[in-house]
């Protein structure tokens, strides 16, 4: 996100802390994709992924107060939806993808995406373990180094950098073989 | 291949968006329910009041500490981040200085080798 | 509601609308698998939050802190990949092509390019400047048995470069930042 956009979140931040709701609003739908796919992918089926996306909302509307930036507002919605995740998931048992239209919605559809990388992700994130689960999601999807992953899953940067690890060897196991689709990626 | 693994995770990883109907239905939630005032303590019942006092007085110092344990844990998280980053540039630099070195070196031997082959020069 | 997500669509997509100024940032490669092979590996991310942070930490009371410190205050990012492996040849030129290929494009000058008969190594030391001051710099070492990739983002400043002497063991380069320095053909 460049500056600019980050300044006028910065300034909506302010709006909403003195309780302008259209402020409010733009806040969440400038970041409801993030906290709805990292709920999607910690849970695994759409129905606990909005119940989760809404009370973290709700918490934030609670706690707008105390969050000084909207770089601290991303930290902080990261933060809740993940360890909100992870408490869910370690009260119940394995994941369980109940129907082909919420898997091909926990995987973004791209033209020319692979069916079959898909299906073995799908595999993946749902074998993991939730801490290890929602290291892989905050490194690829929300694109932050180990650091701040440490700093948002409260986790030594060893363990992150051992469970980032131990994952992609997992998925270089499950995936051999498969012809890959290639795509530079900017760091 | 692991560097397709990455890409690959990165690509099927990004954002989706919520269906527009939960989107709708989750700013209304939000609009609704402004955050929650405290409640008036003039309100309570006059028996209520030096319980409530001593309530919230045990409330208010145990925060008071919480907040005081939190920050002195989030001060030592800082300070770790703060050296362990240190560590990390110092060891940045120290590389590149390595490589500078290595380059100097070859531009040396290099200027040594023509000075020999032209001792005229 | 609406009328803020134009404004923010706008915001976000200014970079890729607007004429670009050149970006010294490298894209870096994730090198997960030569990772794997390595004998020692080092891998450093230093945004402008991280060298701020590490700045405070830096004693200028010490000869060596004070020099990094003096460095690093012009700087918004180091970016250092290193992999040693037990033996030669364990990693191939096209490992590092994806970094060399970004050199080519505008905005970067070659500065150095250095073969050593005697170690075998390959240094290229790359510049970029943007309005007569140096804003990046590229270095690819390669050697039978490593390769470095260093990505330096900000005021490089050549002299306190040379300043390092001593501290960090580097003699004084006579690197002028306006030519290229000779060099024998690589092999």
């Amino acid at each position: 996100m460049n500056d600019a956009a980050c300044d006028l979140l910065d300034e909506y931040l302010a709006k909403a802390r003195s309780g302008e709701r259209a402020a409010l609003a733009s806040l969440v739908r400038a970041h409801q994709r993030s906290v709805y796919s990292l709920a999607l992918r910690m849970l695994g089926t759409r129905d606990l992924a909005e119940d989760l996306t809404q009370d973290v909302f709700m918490q934030l509307n609670g706690n707008l107060g105390a969050i000084e930036s909207n770089r601290h507002l991303g930290f902080w919605l990261r933060q809740v939806t993940t360890n909100r995740a992870i408490d869910q998931l370690r009260r119940r048992s394995r994941v369980q993808l109940t129907s082909l239209d919420e898997e091909q919605e926990l995987f973004s559809a791209e033209d020319g995406a692979d069916p079959l990388l898909q299906r073995h992700l799908r595999e993946l994130l749902s074998d993991l373990s939730p801490q290890a689960r929602a290291v892989l999601l905050l490194r690829y999807q929300e694109d932050l180094d180990p650091m701040d992953i440490a700093r948002t899953l409260d986790m030594p940067i060893n363990t992150v950098k051992s469970l980032l690890k131990r994952s992609l060897e997992t998925m270089r196991e499950k995936t051999g073989g498969l012809t890959l689709r290639c795509e530079d990626q900017p760091t | 291949m692991n560097q397709d693994i990455e890409s690959g995770l990165r690509s099927a990883l990004r954002p989706v968006a919520p269906s527009e109907e939960f989107s709708e239905q989750l700013l209304a939630r939000v609009a609704a329910h402004p955050p929650a005032r405290p409640k008036s303590y003039g309100l309570m019942p006059r028996s209520a009041r030096p319980l409530a006092w001593w309530l919230a007085t045990t409330l208010a110092a145990c925060l008071v500490l919480a907040v005081g344990v939190q920050r002195h844990l989030e001060q030592q998280r800082l300070q770790q981040s703060g050296l362990e980053a240190r560590r990390e540039v110092l060891q940045a630099l120290r590389v590149t200085s390595q490589k500078l070195n290595l380059a100097y070196e070859a531009v040396k031997s290099e200027s040594t080798s023509l000075a020999d082959e032209k001792p005229g020069i | 509601m609406r009328k803020y997500t134009l404004p923010i669509l706008l915001a976000l997509l200014g970079p890729t609308l607007a004429s670009a100024a050149p970006n010294p940032k490298l894209a870096m490669p994730e090198f997960s698998g030569l990772a794997q092979k390595a004998s020692e590996s080092v891998t450093i991310t230093l945004d402008p939050t991280l060298l701020s942070m590490a700045g405070r930490f830096l004693d200028s009371n010490d000869p060596q802190d004070a020099a990094t410190k003096e460095i690093i205050k012009g700087l918004r990012g180091i970016y250092v990949r290193s992999y040693t492996f037990d033996k030669d040849a364990e990693y191939a030129q096209s490992d590092i092509d994806a970094v060399r290929s970004q050199l080519s494009a505008p905005g970067w000058n070659r500065l150095v390019e250095t073969h050593s008969r005697k170690t075998h190594a390959n240094v290229d030391i790359y510049i970029m400047i943007d309005h007569e001051q140096a804003v990046g710099l590229a270095l690819i070492a390669s050697e039978p048995r490593q390769f470095t990739i260093v990505n330096i983002i900000g005021a490089i400043d050549l002299d306190k470069l040379h300043k390092l002497e001593g501290q960090f063991g580097v003699p004084k380069l006579d690197i002028d930042g306006s030519k290229t320095t000779g060099q024998e053909p690589r092999k």
